[in-house]
Protein backbone atom coordinates (compact mmCIF):
# COMPACT_ATOMS: atom_id res chain seq x y z
CA UNK A 1 0.00 0.00 0.00
CA UNK A 2 1.42 2.88 -0.86
CA UNK A 3 0.33 6.17 1.66
CA UNK A 4 1.72 9.25 1.28
CA UNK A 5 4.05 10.94 3.65
CA UNK A 6 2.38 11.46 7.14
CA UNK A 7 4.09 14.91 7.18
CA UNK A 8 1.34 15.43 4.70
CA UNK A 9 -1.68 14.22 6.41
CA UNK A 10 -2.90 13.85 2.91
CA UNK A 11 -6.01 11.97 2.74
CA UNK A 12 -5.05 10.57 -0.61
CA UNK A 13 -3.61 7.07 -1.14
CA UNK A 14 -3.22 4.55 -3.64
CA UNK A 15 -4.11 1.55 -2.28
CA UNK A 16 -1.92 -1.28 -4.14
CA UNK A 17 -4.83 -3.84 -5.62
CA UNK A 18 -2.02 -6.25 -7.17
CA UNK A 19 -2.47 -8.72 -4.06
CA UNK A 20 -5.83 -8.64 -3.72
CA UNK A 21 -6.53 -9.75 -7.35
CA UNK A 22 -3.83 -12.52 -6.68
CA UNK A 23 -5.92 -13.44 -3.87
CA UNK A 24 -9.28 -13.60 -5.80
CA UNK A 25 -7.61 -15.71 -8.67
CA UNK A 26 -6.20 -18.49 -6.57
CA UNK A 27 -9.90 -18.11 -4.85
CA UNK A 28 -11.73 -18.17 -8.24
CA UNK A 29 -9.38 -20.98 -9.99
CA UNK A 30 -9.99 -23.04 -6.52
CA UNK A 31 -13.92 -22.46 -6.31
CA UNK A 32 -14.13 -22.72 -10.33
CA UNK A 33 -12.21 -26.73 -10.27
CA UNK A 34 -14.42 -28.21 -7.32
CA UNK A 35 -17.92 -26.37 -8.03
CA UNK A 36 -20.79 -28.87 -9.16
CA UNK A 37 -23.50 -27.47 -11.06
CA UNK A 38 -25.97 -29.95 -10.82
CA UNK A 39 -27.03 -30.27 -7.10
CA UNK A 40 -27.94 -33.58 -6.41
CA UNK A 41 -30.91 -34.41 -3.58
CA UNK A 42 -32.75 -36.90 -2.15
CA UNK A 43 -35.67 -38.83 -2.13
CA UNK A 44 -36.54 -40.87 0.82
CA UNK A 45 -38.35 -44.50 0.04
CA UNK A 46 -39.50 -47.05 2.33
CA UNK A 47 -40.10 -50.56 1.52
CA UNK A 48 -43.79 -51.97 1.52
CA UNK A 49 -42.57 -55.64 2.91
CA UNK A 50 -42.70 -57.48 6.08
CA UNK A 51 -39.73 -55.59 8.27
CA UNK A 52 -37.59 -57.93 10.93
CA UNK A 53 -39.41 -57.24 13.86
CA UNK A 54 -43.28 -56.43 14.55
CA UNK A 55 -43.82 -53.16 13.98
CA UNK A 56 -45.79 -51.33 17.94
CA UNK A 57 -47.42 -48.61 15.62
CA UNK A 58 -50.67 -48.85 15.01
CA UNK A 59 -51.61 -49.58 11.62
CA UNK A 60 -53.55 -46.80 9.97
CA UNK A 61 -57.61 -47.23 9.02
CA UNK A 62 -56.53 -47.61 5.43
CA UNK A 63 -54.08 -48.38 3.12
CA UNK A 64 -53.47 -46.21 0.30
CA UNK A 65 -51.09 -47.72 -2.97
CA UNK A 66 -51.01 -45.75 -6.48
CA UNK A 67 -50.44 -48.27 -9.35
CA UNK A 68 -48.58 -46.87 -12.36
CA UNK A 69 -50.22 -48.81 -15.50
CA UNK A 70 -48.36 -49.13 -18.81
CA UNK A 71 -50.43 -46.23 -20.11
CA UNK A 72 -48.73 -44.09 -17.23
CA UNK A 73 -52.02 -43.76 -15.75
CA UNK A 74 -52.93 -44.47 -12.41
CA UNK A 75 -54.42 -46.66 -10.58
CA UNK A 76 -55.38 -45.15 -6.71
CA UNK A 77 -56.03 -48.10 -4.59
CA UNK A 78 -57.78 -47.92 -1.15
CA UNK A 79 -57.76 -50.38 1.17
CA UNK A 80 -59.06 -51.35 4.91
CA UNK A 81 -61.99 -49.88 6.48
CA UNK A 82 -62.62 -47.82 2.98
CA UNK A 83 -62.24 -50.06 -0.40
CA UNK A 84 -62.44 -48.77 -3.90
CA UNK A 85 -60.34 -48.08 -6.60
CA UNK A 86 -60.20 -44.80 -8.82
CA UNK A 87 -58.39 -44.54 -11.73
CA UNK A 88 -56.78 -41.10 -12.90
CA UNK A 89 -55.29 -40.75 -16.29
CA UNK A 90 -51.96 -39.54 -16.24
CA UNK A 91 -52.53 -35.68 -14.42
CA UNK A 92 -50.09 -35.85 -11.43
CA UNK A 93 -52.35 -32.74 -10.40
CA UNK A 94 -55.81 -35.12 -10.63
CA UNK A 95 -54.05 -37.75 -8.75
CA UNK A 96 -53.07 -35.28 -5.89
CA UNK A 97 -56.49 -34.24 -5.64
CA UNK A 98 -57.77 -37.07 -5.35
CA UNK A 99 -54.70 -38.28 -2.47
CA UNK A 100 -56.44 -34.79 -0.82
CA UNK A 101 -60.04 -36.11 -0.90
CA UNK A 102 -58.92 -39.68 0.85
CA UNK A 103 -56.63 -37.53 3.40
CA UNK A 104 -59.64 -35.08 4.04
CA UNK A 105 -61.54 -38.44 4.99
CA UNK A 106 -58.90 -40.37 7.18
CA UNK A 107 -56.77 -37.29 8.70
CA UNK A 108 -54.43 -40.18 10.21
CA UNK A 109 -53.14 -41.16 7.31
CA UNK A 110 -49.49 -40.35 6.18
CA UNK A 111 -48.14 -43.13 4.00
CA UNK A 112 -48.85 -44.35 0.75
CA UNK A 113 -47.10 -47.08 -1.37
CA UNK A 114 -45.85 -46.86 -4.94
CA UNK A 115 -45.95 -49.70 -7.42
CA UNK A 116 -44.90 -49.62 -11.29
CA UNK A 117 -45.48 -52.22 -14.14
CA UNK A 118 -42.26 -53.35 -15.44
CA UNK A 119 -42.09 -51.12 -18.31
CA UNK A 120 -42.30 -48.50 -16.90
CA UNK A 121 -39.35 -46.19 -16.34
CA UNK A 122 -37.78 -44.82 -13.05
CA UNK A 123 -37.94 -41.30 -14.18
CA UNK A 124 -42.02 -41.43 -13.72
CA UNK A 125 -41.82 -43.25 -10.83
CA UNK A 126 -39.82 -40.75 -9.13
CA UNK A 127 -41.91 -37.91 -10.32
CA UNK A 128 -45.18 -40.23 -8.95
CA UNK A 129 -43.30 -40.19 -6.11
CA UNK A 130 -43.04 -36.71 -5.81
CA UNK A 131 -46.32 -35.86 -6.56
CA UNK A 132 -47.53 -38.15 -3.86
CA UNK A 133 -44.95 -36.87 -1.25
CA UNK A 134 -47.08 -33.42 -1.16
CA UNK A 135 -50.25 -35.26 -0.09
CA UNK A 136 -48.24 -37.73 2.09
CA UNK A 137 -45.45 -37.71 3.35
CA UNK A 138 -44.12 -41.40 3.89
CA UNK A 139 -43.70 -42.98 0.29
CA UNK A 140 -43.45 -46.21 0.12
CA UNK A 141 -42.29 -48.31 -3.01
CA UNK A 142 -44.40 -51.80 -3.49
CA UNK A 143 -44.69 -54.58 -6.04
CA UNK A 144 -41.92 -57.00 -4.83
CA UNK B 1 7.09 17.49 -48.31
CA UNK B 2 8.64 15.18 -45.69
CA UNK B 3 6.66 12.17 -45.05
CA UNK B 4 4.40 11.65 -42.15
CA UNK B 5 6.15 8.54 -40.93
CA UNK B 6 9.64 10.65 -40.35
CA UNK B 7 7.50 12.40 -38.06
CA UNK B 8 9.42 12.25 -34.45
CA UNK B 9 6.94 9.72 -32.32
CA UNK B 10 6.07 11.16 -28.72
CA UNK B 11 7.85 10.21 -25.93
CA UNK B 12 6.03 7.30 -24.23
CA UNK B 13 5.85 7.57 -20.26
CA UNK B 14 8.03 4.50 -19.20
CA UNK B 15 5.74 4.06 -16.34
CA UNK B 16 2.49 2.41 -17.07
CA UNK B 17 0.01 1.85 -14.52
CA UNK B 18 -2.88 -0.71 -15.20
CA UNK B 19 -6.24 0.57 -14.10
CA UNK B 20 -7.55 -2.84 -11.75
CA UNK B 21 -9.95 -1.47 -9.91
CA UNK B 22 -12.53 -2.83 -12.62
CA UNK B 23 -11.06 -6.06 -12.76
CA UNK B 24 -11.03 -6.65 -8.89
CA UNK B 25 -15.04 -5.74 -9.10
CA UNK B 26 -15.72 -8.30 -11.33
CA UNK B 27 -13.53 -10.95 -9.89
CA UNK B 28 -15.39 -10.23 -6.47
CA UNK B 29 -18.74 -10.82 -8.26
CA UNK B 30 -17.67 -14.72 -9.82
CA UNK B 31 -16.17 -14.90 -6.49
CA UNK B 32 -19.42 -14.18 -4.67
CA UNK B 33 -21.00 -16.02 -7.04
CA UNK B 34 -18.81 -19.26 -6.92
CA UNK B 35 -19.39 -18.72 -3.22
CA UNK B 36 -23.35 -18.93 -3.49
CA UNK B 37 -23.65 -21.76 -5.59
CA UNK B 38 -20.62 -23.66 -4.30
CA UNK B 39 -22.39 -26.75 -2.65
CA UNK B 40 -20.84 -28.72 0.93
CA UNK B 41 -23.31 -31.35 1.36
CA UNK B 42 -22.16 -34.87 2.43
CA UNK B 43 -22.90 -36.21 -0.31
CA UNK B 44 -19.78 -37.42 -3.17
CA UNK B 45 -21.57 -38.94 -5.95
CA UNK B 46 -19.91 -39.23 -9.36
CA UNK B 47 -22.39 -41.17 -11.79
CA UNK B 48 -21.00 -43.31 -14.44
CA UNK B 49 -20.38 -41.26 -18.30
CA UNK B 50 -23.73 -40.78 -20.11
CA UNK B 51 -26.38 -42.18 -16.90
CA UNK B 52 -28.88 -39.53 -16.64
CA UNK B 53 -30.32 -39.00 -13.17
CA UNK B 54 -34.35 -37.88 -12.70
CA UNK B 55 -35.09 -35.01 -11.43
CA UNK B 56 -37.43 -34.28 -8.42
CA UNK B 57 -37.70 -31.14 -5.95
CA UNK B 58 -36.36 -33.29 -3.12
CA UNK B 59 -35.96 -31.75 0.39
CA UNK B 60 -34.01 -35.00 2.23
CA UNK B 61 -30.96 -34.19 3.95
CA UNK B 62 -27.64 -35.41 2.53
CA UNK B 63 -26.49 -38.54 4.14
CA UNK B 64 -23.30 -40.51 3.62
CA UNK B 65 -24.74 -44.39 2.91
CA UNK B 66 -23.22 -47.18 0.89
CA UNK B 67 -23.59 -45.73 -2.41
CA UNK B 68 -25.39 -48.20 -5.46
CA UNK B 69 -25.43 -47.17 -8.78
CA UNK B 70 -27.56 -48.67 -11.74
CA UNK B 71 -26.56 -47.49 -15.01
CA UNK B 72 -27.26 -48.82 -18.98
CA UNK B 73 -24.50 -51.62 -18.80
CA UNK B 74 -23.78 -52.30 -15.01
CA UNK B 75 -24.91 -52.75 -11.56
CA UNK B 76 -22.08 -50.73 -9.21
CA UNK B 77 -21.37 -50.52 -5.40
CA UNK B 78 -19.04 -48.36 -4.47
CA UNK B 79 -17.98 -47.78 -7.81
CA UNK B 80 -17.28 -51.67 -8.09
CA UNK B 81 -19.01 -53.32 -11.27
CA UNK B 82 -20.87 -56.04 -9.26
CA UNK B 83 -23.45 -57.44 -12.35
CA UNK B 84 -23.63 -56.65 -15.55
CA UNK B 85 -27.09 -55.54 -17.45
CA UNK B 86 -28.35 -55.46 -20.93
CA UNK B 87 -30.15 -52.70 -21.97
CA UNK B 88 -30.95 -51.60 -18.31
CA UNK B 89 -32.22 -55.35 -18.06
CA UNK B 90 -30.42 -58.23 -15.91
CA UNK B 91 -29.63 -61.53 -17.63
CA UNK B 92 -32.50 -63.91 -16.91
CA UNK B 93 -29.69 -66.60 -15.44
CA UNK B 94 -28.94 -63.78 -12.81
CA UNK B 95 -32.30 -63.15 -11.67
CA UNK B 96 -33.34 -65.48 -8.45
CA UNK B 97 -37.38 -66.56 -8.05
CA UNK B 98 -37.87 -64.28 -5.51
CA UNK B 99 -37.02 -61.15 -7.64
CA UNK B 100 -33.50 -60.79 -6.88
CA UNK B 101 -30.39 -60.59 -8.37
CA UNK B 102 -27.41 -63.26 -7.89
CA UNK B 103 -24.45 -61.28 -7.94
CA UNK B 104 -25.92 -58.22 -6.38
CA UNK B 105 -27.21 -60.28 -3.15
CA UNK B 106 -24.22 -62.18 -2.85
CA UNK B 107 -22.31 -58.65 -2.56
CA UNK B 108 -24.64 -56.70 -0.61
CA UNK B 109 -24.41 -59.36 1.56
CA UNK B 110 -21.02 -59.38 1.94
CA UNK B 111 -21.23 -56.07 2.46
CA UNK B 112 -23.38 -56.35 5.67
CA UNK B 113 -21.30 -59.17 6.90
CA UNK B 114 -18.36 -56.04 6.79
CA UNK B 115 -20.80 -53.77 8.53
CA UNK B 116 -21.86 -56.49 11.52
CA UNK B 117 -18.03 -57.41 12.22
CA UNK B 118 -17.10 -53.84 12.57
CA UNK B 119 -20.60 -53.02 14.48
CA UNK B 120 -19.48 -56.09 16.66
CA UNK B 121 -15.77 -54.76 17.65
CA UNK B 122 -16.98 -51.52 17.62
CA UNK B 123 -20.01 -50.79 20.09
CA UNK B 124 -20.33 -46.75 18.35
CA UNK B 125 -20.71 -48.15 15.32
CA UNK B 126 -24.39 -48.64 14.25
CA UNK B 127 -25.78 -51.65 11.45
CA UNK B 128 -27.06 -49.08 8.61
CA UNK B 129 -30.30 -50.03 7.05
CA UNK B 130 -29.36 -46.99 4.31
CA UNK B 131 -28.61 -47.36 1.20
CA UNK B 132 -28.29 -44.21 -1.15
CA UNK B 133 -29.35 -45.71 -5.19
CA UNK B 134 -28.13 -44.07 -8.04
CA UNK B 135 -30.61 -44.94 -11.03
CA UNK B 136 -30.60 -44.12 -14.65
CA UNK B 137 -33.92 -42.34 -15.08
CA UNK B 138 -34.59 -44.60 -17.99
CA UNK B 139 -34.49 -47.72 -16.13
CA UNK B 140 -37.11 -50.11 -16.20
CA UNK B 141 -39.27 -50.42 -13.06
CA UNK B 142 -38.45 -54.04 -13.34
CA UNK B 143 -34.68 -53.06 -12.71
CA UNK B 144 -35.30 -51.41 -9.69
CA UNK B 145 -37.65 -53.32 -8.59
CA UNK B 146 -34.78 -56.61 -8.22
CA UNK B 147 -32.75 -53.61 -6.95
CA UNK B 148 -34.62 -53.00 -4.06
CA UNK B 149 -35.78 -56.34 -3.74
CA UNK B 150 -31.93 -57.48 -3.35
CA UNK B 151 -31.03 -55.06 -0.93
CA UNK B 152 -34.31 -55.42 0.91
CA UNK B 153 -33.48 -58.99 1.82
CA UNK B 154 -30.16 -57.82 2.88
CA UNK B 155 -31.69 -55.62 5.28
CA UNK B 156 -31.14 -52.45 3.51
CA UNK B 157 -34.55 -50.67 3.51
CA UNK B 158 -34.32 -47.14 3.86
CA UNK B 159 -33.94 -45.81 0.23
CA UNK B 160 -32.18 -42.72 -0.17
CA UNK B 161 -32.84 -42.05 -4.24
CA UNK B 162 -30.25 -39.87 -5.71
CA UNK B 163 -32.22 -37.03 -7.87
CA UNK B 164 -31.40 -33.84 -9.54
CA UNK B 165 -32.47 -30.99 -7.69
CA UNK B 166 -35.32 -29.57 -10.55
CA UNK B 167 -35.27 -26.13 -8.68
Amino acid sequence: MNISSPSSNSQDFELNLASIIDCLTVLITFLLASASFISIGILDAGVAAAGVEASSVKPPPVNVAIEIKKDKSFRVKVTGKESRTVTVDGNKEQLQKELQAIKGRWSSLNAVTVLADSDIEYQDVVQTMEAARKVLPAVLLGGF
Amino acid sequence: MRPSFLKKKPVQNEEMSLQITSMADIFIIILVFLLKSYSTGAINLTPAKGMLIPEANAAGAAVEALKLEVSETAIQIEGQPIANLEQFRFKANDLQGNGTSKALTAALEKERKRQLLIAKSNSEVKVDPKIIVVADKRAPYSTVKAVLASAAVNSYTDFKLAVIKGD
